[in-house]
């Protein structure tokens, strides 16, 4: 047990397990990590941070920074992608770990996604229409409300992909604009 | 008569807020609750609870049927109708009654009449209310509309007649936008309210929106509660809201507020109402709508005047008089309501969904948390995407406004996006600060209002955070656990 805490803590030390730390879709990079249980030390973009834990569990933490200002941090369990949001002083961010590649913004160039979860309403255009930028090609309900999706260029539908009265997720690629 | 069981036909917050009051009066409470929710509190702290099953709301919340069989079976003497659903539903009202229940409401004449866009337009001419420049007539045609807009004068709006929420509203600037936006506005009047008549009116630039808040018995009381300053909003949506209205001049606050009044009188209005106004910045305000139900924004009235709004419903539906006399209502201090929307304001206020695992409360002196959440439930998309509401009292409106902006840190919706920030950047703006509010404030200063990047400090915090409550710190719970006793911490968690 001892053993394997060391190692843990050595693979800490050593960064192994920090590799692709992503904030919001950006890369952090600490280095110099150190973390006893009582004392976390870091070096994040050429600046030294350590932060005395004061307690810690249950996904909460109250720490101390050398300024002697005090704050509180929570953390939600990992999603499926392994994604956790953190409110921390107030502030919120979106943070994952290992080896997850960098997420792109958005889908495919050309493509148009929903940017919420909701119900296909209304499809405005059809397959092989010529569209011009700002053009609405299908609306999509959510929260009782309708929300245009407009084409982002001047181009020709090449694919819609789902149907009136369709569920969608929020980010799915709705139409091909090419 | 007495009441002895209220059925409150609503969900979230709102159900939760007459339940408390319900509670103080000694009066049990029943609430519905479609299956989706069925995990939320309104399901769970109250006397007695029934599903709706799941479905389309028009199964559930606006099933109005399901709602009064449930209410005879259970021997509830009254229904609490609480905001948007059926609250406002003439026929609801009607049902209620004839099945020998009360409805804590209005009379259905009065839901009827100001339902009406148009209608209720048109008596408040009768009786010397002002009201903006406008077509309200029944010649919905393209032709007939495009005239009427044009005698009015651009910028118009394009309202839909049965509408609420900013649902069915369209500003339009020149003809070639017109028919598009009658369209829309008729179309979405019809798929929300079940009805496509839309109407015209001028549009004012850079209003305030002012409401009054009355209440009247049916012993012929009618009184006001003072103004609420509402002009913080996006896309016709509410965002945050206050009273005493700032730089409102003494004469004009008793000016409209005696204007609301006149209303309630000249209608023989029954129970809570609110008066929507429209305040020009050159000091002229016309009627805009009146609601006929308790509004979202209630709470801060409450903390100013310090009376309990939904307890004179409850009185005023049982037949009791309100032993209050105008001048017994006095404003004293301020109070600020935030609405926390799942939303990400710097996404377009796109609606979010996901699985909330902490909100924890407030901490100071005078803030209320109006919540229809609980740890570990979850936001869908099939209702309103508002969480809770966070309001907050001070002796002055500068205190208000820290309380509010330090209180905002205080609750956390862990989990799910919020506007809990973007909130905070509106009660930081300067021009908030001075009192310098309208109805455009949010589009106006989008600029000013954007988030700032997270500073080396800032990120070096949630990475903290981040390590020591991630699966790299989860090898090392049980040495956290002897550093600091967890068992220690519960009390300050509450």
């Amino acid at each position: 047990m001892q053993a394997l805490r060391l190692l843990g803590q050595l693979l800490l030390v050593l960064g192994i397990n920090m590799k692709n730390i992503l904030l919001d879709n950006e890369s952090l990079n600490p280095t110099d990590l150190k973390n006893d249980g009582k004392t976390l030390s870091f070096t994040l973009e050429g600046k030294k941070f350590s932060f005395e834990v004061v307690t810690s569990g249950n996904g909460e933490v109250i720490l101390q920074g050398v300024d002697g200002n005090r704050f509180k941090g929570f953390s939600t369990k990992p999603n499926r992608e392994g994604d956790v949001k953190i409110i921390a002083a107030g502030l919120e961010g979106t943070l994952s770990s290992g080896a997850k590649k960098l997420k792109k913004s958005g889908a495919a160039a050309g493509s148009l996604t929903s940017p919420m979860p909701g119900k296909i309403f209304k499809i405005v255009a059809s397959e092989g229409e010529k569209v011009v930028k700002g053009q609405t090609l299908l609306i999509l309900e959510a929260m009782k409300m309708e929300h245009a999706i407009r084409s982002d260029k001047d181009g020709v539908v090449k694919k819609i992909l789902f149907k009136v009265g369709e569920l969608v997720q929020g980010g799915v690629t709705l139409i091909d604009v090419e | 008569m007495k009441i002895k069981k209220i059925l409150v036909a609503n969900r979230g917050e709102i159900a939760l807020r007459v339940l408390k009051t319900a509670r103080e009066m000694d009066i049990k409470v029943v609430t519905i609750f479609a299956e989706d929710d069925k995990h939320l509190p309104h399901a769970l702290f109250s006397d007695e609870a029934y599903s709706l099953g799941s479905g389309a709301l028009s199964e559930t919340y606006l099933n109005k049927k399901k709602i009064i069989d449930i209410a005879k079976k259970c021997g509830a003497d009254a229904i609490h109708p609480g905001y948007g659903f059926l609250s406002e539903n003439e026929e609801f009202a009607r049902l209620v009654e004839s099945a020998g229940i009360i409805f804590i409401g209005p009379t259905p004449e009065s839901i009827v009449l100001m339902g009406d866009k148009i209608g209720s337009k048109k008596a408040l001419e009768k009786i010397n209310i002002p009201l903006t420049p406008g077509y309200h007539g029944d010649d919905q045609s393209d032709d007939n509309l495009a005239k009427e807009a044009k005698k009015i004068g651009y910028p118009v709006l394009i309202k839909a007649s049965a509408g609420g929420g900013g649902k069915g509203m369209r500003i339009v600037h020149q003809d070639s936008e017109l028919l598009e936006s009658i369209r829309g506005a008729k179309s979405e009047g019809l798929k929300s309210f079940g009805s496509d008549k839309v109407l015209i009116e001028k549009y004012v630039q850079n209003p305030r929106h002012i409401e009054v808040q009355l209440m009247s018995d049916t012993h012929g009381n009618h009184l006001h509660f003072f103004e609420r300053e509402c002009s913080i909003q996006r896309r016709y949506q509410k965002v945050v809201e206050e009273t005493p209205a700032p730089n409102m001049s003494q004469e004009l606050r008793l000016q409209i507020c005696e204007t609301a009044v006149e209303i309630a009188r000249g209608i023989n209005y029954r129970g809570a109402g609110t008066v929507e106004f429209i305040l020009s910045q050159d000091g002229k305000y016309y009627f805009m709508e009146m609601n006929t139900r308790l509004q979202v924004e209630h709470p801060v009235t409450e903390m100013v005047t310090g009376h309990d709004l939904v307890r004179y419903q409850i009185m005023v539906a049982s037949g009791e008089k309100i032993n209050l006399t105008q001048k017994d209502i006095k404003q004293k201090g301020s109070a600020i309501e935030c609405r926390i929307y799942a939303e990400d304001p710097d996404n377009n206020f796109m609606p979010s969904i996901g699985h909330i695992e902490r909100i924890e409360t407030p901490t100071l002196r005078d803030v209320r948390l109006d919540c229809g959440f609980l740890d570990g439930t979850d936001v869908g998309v099939n209702y309103d995407p508002m969480l809770a509401k966070l309001i907050a009292w001070g002796e002055t409106r500068e205190i208000a406004i820290q309380k509010s902006i330090s209180s905002l840190d205080d609750v956390l919706f862990l989990g799910v996006k919020t506007n809990r920030d973007f909130l905070k950047r509106i009660l930081g703006h300067k021009d908030f600060v001075k009192g310098h509010t309208h109805t455009h404030f949010i589009p106006d200063h989008a600029e000013s209002l954007k988030p700032k990047d997270l500073t080396i400090d800032d990120k070096a915090k949630l990475l903290a955070t981040f390590i020591l409550t991630g699966k790299m710190a989860s090898t090392k719970a049980s040495n956290a656990s002897f550093t600091t006793p967890w068992t220690t911490l519960t009390g300050f968690r509450n």
